[in-house]
């Protein structure tokens, strides 16, 4: 019985790394002939079934399946020539970015170099001193930090914003809950000032995500998650892209880019200024 | 024998060793982790040893089916390649001109 608990950790613990599900049969179905032949403990003979998945997933020498690329769609983002000035500093100069259904566009640069800014301004929250934004199809954004109230809890956070999409009571709450489960996470009722910075970022990904929007706007939603949400992130904005969703994920991490569409650097534009 | 030495100097020569194995007959993960204690390599956790099998059979140095055992559950048997067997001799080669280095070294009587 306890074996069977750790080759379900061991499954799940291999798709997020990227494991295809033919491979993570074969990879489950022999640990646990070893198991069944040795008699001893799954932690003894392979360890933790995250620590496992990833030596399995480093002998592939990568990722097993990469996401078919597909022909982009229509456009849904068009940033064109944005200008923003903060005291008398250019924040950014002229900056273009278009990304079409089943792009993602990673948003990269230093601290300071304009990325939350170039985000906002892309959600309508901050106007540019100039260019222009146009958004085709409705738009979900999730911020770094904020975007939850403190007094409400995850169930009823699904319904506030959910109502302002259009979804029903029932509706809302079974569609935050199953964007909730992608990430591994199941929602408590708790009030969110009681929630850690981790699950706050869940919550706000989740409700970014309510009603499918066809842009998504994220901006270093994965603040405070382990590792293996961190995985699930990246597992789910891949599925949303195959999906056709235009994504736009601001990131200081680099090790994803090779994953992505179109890569937005910032710094670079900041230093031409300079 | 130093425990963490071991396991360095293992690391290094475990797929070999899985070649090697593996080349007087086909075999499967639970039984290669006996056969190399056999030999006195000690316990290779299943945790070291199947990813290095993956590689292998990823590299197409080793073949690799399910086959129904008599008794107990299905194995994953594991067979040698040609492009194994050949990988296996340039390795044997050059692991004898290795050891016989490091031996010469290590023999060499102190001068007084």
């Amino acid at each position: 019985m306890k074996d069977n608990a750790w080759l379900a950790a061991l499954t799940g613990e291999l798709r997020r790394h990227g494991v295809g599900p033919d491979l993570t049969g074969h990879v489950v179905a022999e640990a646990a002939t070893h198991l069944a032949e040795s008699g001893e403990s799954p932690l003894r003979v392979f360890g933790p079934p995250e620590v496992y998945a990833r030596a399995v997933a480093d002998s592939l020498g990568g990722p097993d399946v990469r996401p078919p690329r597909r022909h982009p769609g229509p456009v849904r983002l068009a940033a064109r020539g944005i200008t923003k000035r903060y005291r008398g500093q250019t924040v950014l100069d002229r900056i273009d970015l278009t990304v079409r259904a089943g792009q993602i566009a990673a948003v990269v640069g230093a601290n300071g170099a304009g990325k939350s800014t170039f985000l906002r301004i892309c959600a309508g929250l901050l106007s540019p001193d100039a260019g222009t934004v146009q958004v085709h199809g409705a738009l979900g954004y999730c911020p770094q930090d904020g975007g939850t109230a403190e007094f409400l809890d995850p169930d009823e956070h699904f319904v506030l914003i959910g109502a302002g999409r259009g979804l029903g009571r029932a509706t809302a709450r079974r569609a935050g809950r199953a964007g909730a489960a992608a990430l591994d996470w199941t929602p408590p009722r708790t009030q969110a000032r009681h929630l850690s910075g981790g699950t706050r970022q869940k919550l706000n990904l989740v409700l970014a995500r309510l009603g499918e929007p066809d842009v998504l706007l994220l901006d270093e939603p994965y603040q405070g998650f382990d590792r293996g949400t961190y995985l699930d992130f990246w597992h789910e904005v891949w599925r949303w892209r195959d999906a056709g969703k235009a994504i736009v994920v601001v990131t200081h991490l680099l090790n994803q880019l090779d994953r992505v569409d179109i890569v937005l650097d910032l710094t670079a534009s900041q230093e031409r200024t300079a | 024998m130093n425990q963490e030495r071991r396991a360095q100097w293992l690391r290094g020569v475990l797929d070999l060793c899985v070649l090697a194995l593996l080349s007087r007959g086909e075999s499967y993960g639970y039984e290669l982790s006996q056969a190399l204690r056999t030999y006195g390599l000690g316990t290779v956790q299943g945790g070291t040893l199947y990813p290095v099998l993956l590689r292998l059979q990823r590299a197409g140095l080793l073949t690799a089916h399910w086959r129904e055992g008599e008794t107990g559950p299905a194995r994953k048997y594991y067979r040698i390649s040609p492009a194994g067997s050949a990988a296996l001799h340039a390795a044997v080669i050059d692991w004898s001109a290795f050891t016989a280095s490091v031996g010469a070294i290590l023999s060499e009587e102190p001068k007084r």
